[in-house]
């Protein structure tokens, strides 16, 4: 591990001075995936700042929805009764994301901030855009099965690996930040980038913007998370879907619908969202939407099966959110987020 | 995922192996032998590692004339090799110290990108430190030969020069300026373990499973993977489970830490692990501490399901059992939870 000093943050401020002046310094919050990172030599830092301590563990009642903040962890933003509730999407993203232990240590800001988990840009020994500007990616002419359908670019194509960004994008979640220059608001779905010809940036945030809070827009519609993953459970998705709908009168009103695991950011669909407002649900609508869903998608070498599980998985996320199959386990939990597994386990109400 | 072979314990007897110059292990009986699994550059013949090895011999008053006896004793072994395999270290730096009848009396792993600290290793040989000589009979104290405890000394020296090993730590000999110049330095750390209250001097990068492991000494909680995936780690922060191998100590500060040497209160066992012992939830035991402190921590939280083998099975799979375990895991723990 690159040596680092560290220092613990008493204010926002603070920690935003202390981080913006200095390029090799960082933030850390819970630190999964931080030190993670720093133990493999992928991340070097030479300031090791703390955000850990700082009062920013509320979760509280804003405008009509709610404001999270950026260091309530994983696990009391999943459990909180109001999320569970009105954004069961975004507990389900939560709780069939990683472990107990890391959803206890993993904050609400550090989560969606968390690196991809392309192989070879944990692997110091590989050329790597994303860790080393300009050296190639190894990925694009090696074992591709993780690596992204839409939006990828010529320097890179990974995934963004966060269950619970593709929820937030979904929800159109607002990401309060305070940056060298002060505060500002972010539409979460603008928050990720496209890898394009600097995919060493993942996300719009200046260098040295702290993100204060997640806020979660007033709602009243249904809100569903889907995840596959290779094993029953503790693993990344290899494709999921956040749907948040809106009905009256037996139609659809309002759909937004966002894939995990298939692009650089949460890969946000507008088309079919067009395509599903003000029409009463059915399976045969959903199933034209999936096939418009992955109409532009370009499989790599050894991820085309992305394609025909994302859209079985999109069919089934919209058939369960518009009540029209029953979900898989008790809605905000991580058996009505899973497919395969655990799901179907246990008795599933609504 | 990390490899996860079984290291060979101290106390256990060596396999029988070929050395890099042919000789045969068993061939050795009768002397003290240091097996090296490292990279090449690693040679205590040279100059500038020999110093070091003199300060430290000084240090424990075994005289500079050990370090020739000492590099005779010395085999430096491929760490990819299949003796690296037969000793459970393989891809790892590593030393092992075998006394006269081919037990291990010492070993020590430095994992890829981790590093060994002077004090922890001054430590280890504080603990094997040989009692005043007792009279004519040339042994000393705890069973150790002076040559065999000399030469562990040569070892832990040696193993400081490994690339990537720091000299910094609480060791009071060597130069700050090295350590300076190493950029990290010591930062003063105060930790609550199990109710007490501990005050050491570390490098900011060690984590907290190093930090109990290495310089505490409760070796209770296990390092698997050390990086976050297969729950052998877990302690509890503040009553929550947490995996000490991604929580670096300077930032566990604050908090209430507990590791499975705090879950009995005092001689009387934790229900859980009175349900384990029933239950026979174990093999190996090297996911046990882990396993006990995930479930015990569920056990406290409002949240734990309502007890479902499947509703367990989710809640705790971030412990995983290399014996598989797992039925009689969850049959103790659904155990405690009705009682
Ligand atoms: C074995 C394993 C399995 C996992 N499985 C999953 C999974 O299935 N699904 C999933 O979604 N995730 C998974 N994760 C990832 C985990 O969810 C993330 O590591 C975690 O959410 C990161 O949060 P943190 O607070 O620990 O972030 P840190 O590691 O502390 O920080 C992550 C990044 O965010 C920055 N940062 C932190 N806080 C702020 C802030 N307030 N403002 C600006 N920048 C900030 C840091 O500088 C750093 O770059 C897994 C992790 C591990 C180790
Ligand atoms: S896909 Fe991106 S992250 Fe992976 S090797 Fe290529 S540049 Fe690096
Ligand atoms: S050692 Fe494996 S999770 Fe910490
Ligand atoms: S790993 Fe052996 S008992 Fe679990």
């Amino acid at each position: 591990m690159h040596p680092f000093q560290y220092q613990r943050a008493e204010s926002a401020e603070q920690a935003v001075a202390a981080v913006a002046p200095n390029p090799a310094a960082t933030f850390i919050a819970g630190g999964t995936s931080h030190v993670d990172l720093m133990k493999e030599d992928v991340h070097r830092p030479a300031l090791l700042v703390d955000v850990s301590a700082l009062p920013l563990r509320e979760i509280s009642a804003f405008e009509g929805g709610l404001r999270i903040g950026a260091g309530v962890s994983n696990t009391a933003a999943a459990y909180h009764a109001d999320v569970q509730r009105r954004y069961p999407a975004v507990s389900e993203a939560l709780l069939a994301g990683a472990s107990m232990q890391i959803r206890n240590m993993a904050t609400m800001a550090g989560n969606p901030l968390q690196r991809t988990r392309c192989p070879y840009f944990r692997d110091p020994t590989q050329a790597c855009n994303k860790r080393q500007p300009g050296s190639g990616c190894a990925a694009i002419g090696g074992y591709n099965h993780v690596h992204a359908l839409f939006g990828a670019s010529a320097a890179c194509i990974a995934t963004h690996p966060s269950d619970l960004a593709v929820a937030l994008s979904a929800l159109d979640a607002r990401v309060q930040t305070l940056g060298p220059r002060g505060p500002r608001t972010i539409a979460f779905p603008e928050l990720h980038r496209l890898p394009g010809d600097t995919p060493h940036l993942d996300t719009v945030l200046a260098h040295g913007e702290l993100i204060t809070s997640i806020d979660l827009l007033a709602f009243t519609g249904r809100s569903h998370y889907l995840k596959v993953r290779e094993r029953a459970s503790y693993a990344y998705a290899l494709v999921s879907c956040a749907v948040a709908l809106e009905m009256s009168g037996g139609k659809l009103q309002r759909v937004r619908v966002a894939l995990g695991g298939v692009a650089h950011k949460p890969w946000r669909l507008p088309a079919v969202e067009a395509m599903l407002a003000e029409q009463p649900p059915s399976e045969k609508l959903f199933r034209a939407a999936a096939q418009a869903a992955f109409a532009d998608a370009r499989p790599l070498k050894h991820n085309a099966y992305k394609v025909p599980m994302g859209r079985d998985l999109l069919v089934r996320a919209l058939l369960e959110t518009s009540g029209l199959r029953p979900l898989q386990g008790p809605a905000g939990t991580a058996f009505a987020a899973s497919v395969g597994g655990v799901a179907g386990q246990l008795a599933a109400p609504r | 995922m990390a490899e996860l072979t079984d290291l060979l314990p101290t106390g256990a007897s060596a396999p029988d192996a070929v050395l890099s110059d042919g000789s045969r292990l068993s061939d050795l009986r009768g002397r003290p032998v240091i097996l090296a699994f490292a990279p090449d550059e690693w040679n205590p013949t040279h100059a500038y590692q020999s110093e070091i090895f003199a300060r430290l011999s000084q240090e424990f008053g075994a005289g500079a004339a050990f370090v020739d006896t000492a590099t005779e004793d010395w085999h430096a072994l491929d760490c990819r090799g299949t003796l690296a395999a037969q000793f459970g270290v393989c891809g790892q730096q590593a030393l092992f110290l075998l006394d006269e009848h081919g037990i291990v009396r010492w070993q020590t792993v430095v994992g890829p990108g981790q590093q060994l600290r002077a004090g922890q290793v001054l430590a280890a040989l504080q603990a094997l430190h040989p009692a005043p000589a007792n009279g004519a009979s040339g042994e000393w104290g705890s069973g150790l030969s002076r040559r065999t405890f000399v030469t562990a000394t040569l070892a832990a020296a040696a193993l400081l020069l490994l690339p990537g090993c720091s000299p910094g730590a609480d060791d009071k000999s060597a130069p700050n300026a090295q350590a300076a110049a190493r950029g990290s330095g010591q930062v003063a750390v105060t930790l609550t373990i199990n109710g007490k209250t501990h005050r050491l001097q570390l490098d900011p990068r060690v984590a907290l499973l190093d930090a109990l492991r290495e310089e505490l000494h409760l070796t209770g909680t296990k390092k698997g993977c050390d990086h976050g995936q297969c729950g052998a780690c877990t302690v509890h922060l503040d009553g929550q489970s947490a995996l000490s191998c991604l929580t670096l100590a300077v930032m566990a500060q604050g908090k209430r830490i507990t590791t499975i040497e705090g879950l009995a209160s005092g001689e009387e066992l934790h229900p859980l692990q009175a349900a384990f012992l029933k239950h026979d939830a174990f093999q190996c035991g090297y996911c046990t501490p882990g396993q006990l402190m995930a479930a015990s921590a569920l056990l406290q939280d409002p949240h734990t399901p309502a007890g479902s083998a499947v509703e367990l099975r989710e809640a705790l799979s971030g412990n995983l059992c290399r014996c598989a375990a797992y039925p009689n895991i969850i049959a103790a723990i659904q155990e405690v939870q009705r009682a």
